[in-house]
């Protein structure tokens, strides 16, 4: 939480000793998360070695700090810690060490220079003139426009801050909303997910830093490199799904054979996101690892669909070949998870066929 | 003589809040702490399928 305005990186890492080979390794992994080439690696290299830290702030608003929470166990892989550590994050609620006035004019000051990388965590009530969430006297829409006419570019992260998240939920009763629905004319990058996984900022700042810009995006403002796979299709359960097996009660045989979780809601089918290559806690596991369904918590509005009811699925994709980036902009619609597959022009696959015919035996079977 | 102080935002917490003294002779005197942020699950979770409420609830 210092305020280093002048040093680079590179100086920062020596600092904390960290060593080249390590530095390089990080570089190499980062060009794999952002799903670029090996030869890559020293060009972000380079450019993390002489990259000015960006100013940044952080805004909560009606937020339960479970993204921050993520933010602070970023430590994979070490340097990554650093990188974000090393950002000179001049506002920040929650870790930062005034209070009041004097935390209000860190954010001021920042505002006045100009240039810096906002951060928001949190919907945005728009009910009542905005009244649900004050800072400092001011409401969260007051507080969102002023810092975003200063600003370079705007990340959000979480379903709060990309949607409106579950405040946003039916009936909705502060009017919530997502950045991108009360802001307009400035770059947004989106990272939800409830709560966003903080490799994927890790490596928005790494693309920020190296190019100069933020990387390629689904028409919801979702990075392609952490949202353009579906769930279903790296899951370490495929198998399971394809030969026809699935858990169908809490505790049974296949819940303890770690079998699909499909039957009991598993959102896995139509949902983006690198949870299963990127996962959680140091890379150990994630939701559906940990043997319970996807909600799709990167899908704008999946607060809606019933957690625990089976999504319909039109068709089934083979498991090597991944459906059109920009589908994954339709979020959780059934039908348009079948469009995805019919305009990538895909048979169904044997393997899928049969878990097909299995899927709707096994239905009978239920009943 | 009474001064007013508000201290908001208090940070290092988790959530929105401010607090305000009345001070009387170097001595607090009256005081109010206010949460400035409201979401509504109490009223979101009703009618919801109850095995849902914790998914909903671990998020507060």
């Amino acid at each position: 939480m210092k305020n280093p305005d002048t040093g680079s990186l590179q100086a920062a890492l020596s600092e904390r000793g960290v060593s080249r080979r390590d530095f390089l390794k990080f570089c190499a992994i980062m060009a794999g998360t952002l799903a670029l080439p090996a030869t890559f690696t020293p060009k972000i290299a380079r450019a993390l070695e002489a990259a000015k830290r960006p100013a940044v702030v952080w805004l909560e608003f009606q937020d339960c700090a479970g993204c921050t929470e993520s933010l602070l166990r970023a430590n994979r892989p070490t340097v990554a810690e650093i990188v974000l550590d090393t950002l000179s994050l001049n506002y920040h609620e929650t870790i930062m060490a005034p209070s009041g006035k004097r935390a209000e004019k860190s954010l001021a000051d920042t505002v006045a220079e100009g240039g810096y990388l906002t951060i928001v965590e949190g919907s945005i009530p728009t009910a009542d003139d905005g009244i649900y969430c004050c800072i400092g006297g001011r409401t969260a829409l007051d507080i969102l426009k002023e810092v975003a006419a200063h600003t370079a570019a705007i990340i959000t992260v979480g379903a709060c801050a990309f949607y409106g998240g579950w405040p946003a939920t039916t009936p909705n009763p502060t009017g919530a909303k997502g950045v991108k629905d009360v802001v307009s004319g400035i770059p947004i990058l989106n990272l939800p997910g409830c709560p966003f996984n903080v490799d994927n900022l890790t490596a928005t700042v790494v693309h920020y830093l190296t190019f100069g810009g933020l990387p390629e995006m689904d028409d919801l403002g979702r990075p392609l490199f952490a949202y353009g796979r579906r769930i279903h299709d790296n899951c370490e359960r495929r198998g399971h799904f394809d030969a026809g097996e699935f858990v169908q009660a809490w505790g049974d045989e296949g819940h303890r054979k770690g079998w699909c979780l499909y039957k009991m809601g598993c959102k896995g089918p139509v949902a983006f996101h690198n949870c299963p290559t990127l996962r959680w806690n140091e890379g150990t596991s994630w939701p559906v690892g940990a043997g319970h369904g996807c909600i799709a918590c990167a899908a704008p509005n999946f607060w809606e669909s019933p957690a625990y009811e089976p999504v319909p699925i039109h068709q089934l994709t083979p498991p090597s070949t991944y459906p059109e980036a920009e589908a994954a902009a339709a979020g959780l619609s059934p039908t348009a998870a079948g469009l995805i597959g019919a305009a990538a022009g895909l048979a169904v696959g044997a393997a899928g066929a049969v878990a097909a015919q299995r899927l709707g035996k096994e239905d009978k079977e239920e009943k | 003589m009474a001064e007013r102080i508000a201290i908001d935002p208090v940070t290092r917490i988790e959530g929105h809040l401010r607090l305000e003294a009345k001070v009387e002779n170097g001595r607090v005197t009256e005081a109010w702490a206010s949460s400035t942020m409201f979401r509504g699950l109490e009223i979101i979770m009703k009618g919801r399928d109850p095995r849902e409420a914790w998914l909903m609830a671990q998020r507060i």
